[in-house]
């Protein structure tokens, strides 16, 4: 028997390769987004610190922005660094 | 699941505006902001409802979602065990950025409670993190209770009687004011 393709549509999944599956800070899912966004994906990514923990990058510049001093990671307390 | 919360969440925050039509510029911003501590507060809600954690529990006021009345139990063979505390916790629109307000509405003979129910304990001042929450921060006043801190007192008269825990527990069973009473 021969099969003839005539139409095929492809259909993709991705997700964020964190290890938790919701942010410390918002408590939402990382494949959501922060509360100040709409869309899940590249406008609202996650970003690591150099302790390896993950969060929206939205929601950990407010919570670096929002430190008087060196700001540390929410989780474990190690001064917040970026991920190079 | 969250995803589609976050669609559905987001929808009247974004068509308010529209709505009210000439007080753009200023609301929105507001709006957004304390729409995100509701929907951290509404997580954090039915995390407490759906995890059952022994001693501790919280819940919002009737009209208020940034105002919550929280219980704790003293724990076993503590000098506390068998008393049951209230407290209340009061929400910012910075909240998870900064500490809510936390304060016993019970009277609490404790050396790091004073006598209006303020608290000190260094989670809720300088070493508030975002990733803290109502849960975590019940848990932590619950076992703040067995171990307190006597180097930095506010109440000096439960700080010099802790290292009588029998005397100690006569004086918590005398100044105890049971809940439902």
């Amino acid at each position: 028997m021969k099969v003839k393709i005539l139409q095929w549509h492809a259909v993709a999944s991705w997700t964020w390769d964190a290890q938790d599956e919701t942010c410390g800070i918002c408590r939402m899912a990382f494949d959501g987004c922060c509360p100040d966004c709409k869309l899940p994906g590249d406008d609202c990514p996650l970003i690591w610190g150099a302790c390896n923990h993950a969060f929206h990058l939205h929601c950990i510049l407010k919570w670096v922005n929002s430190q008087t001093s060196q700001a540390h990671c929410p989780m474990c307390r190690r001064e917040w660094q970026f991920k190079e | 699941m969250a995803t589609v919360n976050g669609y559905t969440g987001n929808t009247p925050a974004a068509t308010t505006p529209a709505a009210t039509g000439s007080k753009q510029s200023a609301p929105p911003t507001k709006t957004v902001d304390s729409h995100s501590v509701l929907k951290r507060l509404q997580s954090e809600l039915m995390g407490l409802m759906m995890g059952a954690d022994p001693g501790i529990s919280a819940f919002p006021e009737e009209d208020n979602i940034f105002c919550w009345k929280g219980t704790i139990t003293g724990s076993k063979d503590t000098v506390f065990e068998g008393t049951e505390y209230r407290l209340s916790l009061t929400f910012s629109n910075d909240y998870p950025f900064k500490s809510p307000k936390v304060k016993f509405e019970t009277c609490c003979f404790h050396p790091n409670v004073d006598l209006y129910g303020n608290i000190c304990l260094d989670i809720l001042q300088d070493k508030w993190s975002s990733a803290y929450d109502v849960r975590t921060i019940l848990l932590s006043i619950q076992s703040l209770l067995g171990e307190p801190n006597i180097s930095s007192p506010l109440n000096n008269q439960a700080a010099q009687l802790w290292s009588n825990q029998e005397e100690y527990r006569k004086m918590v069973e005398k100044l105890y004011k049971p809940l439902n009473a």
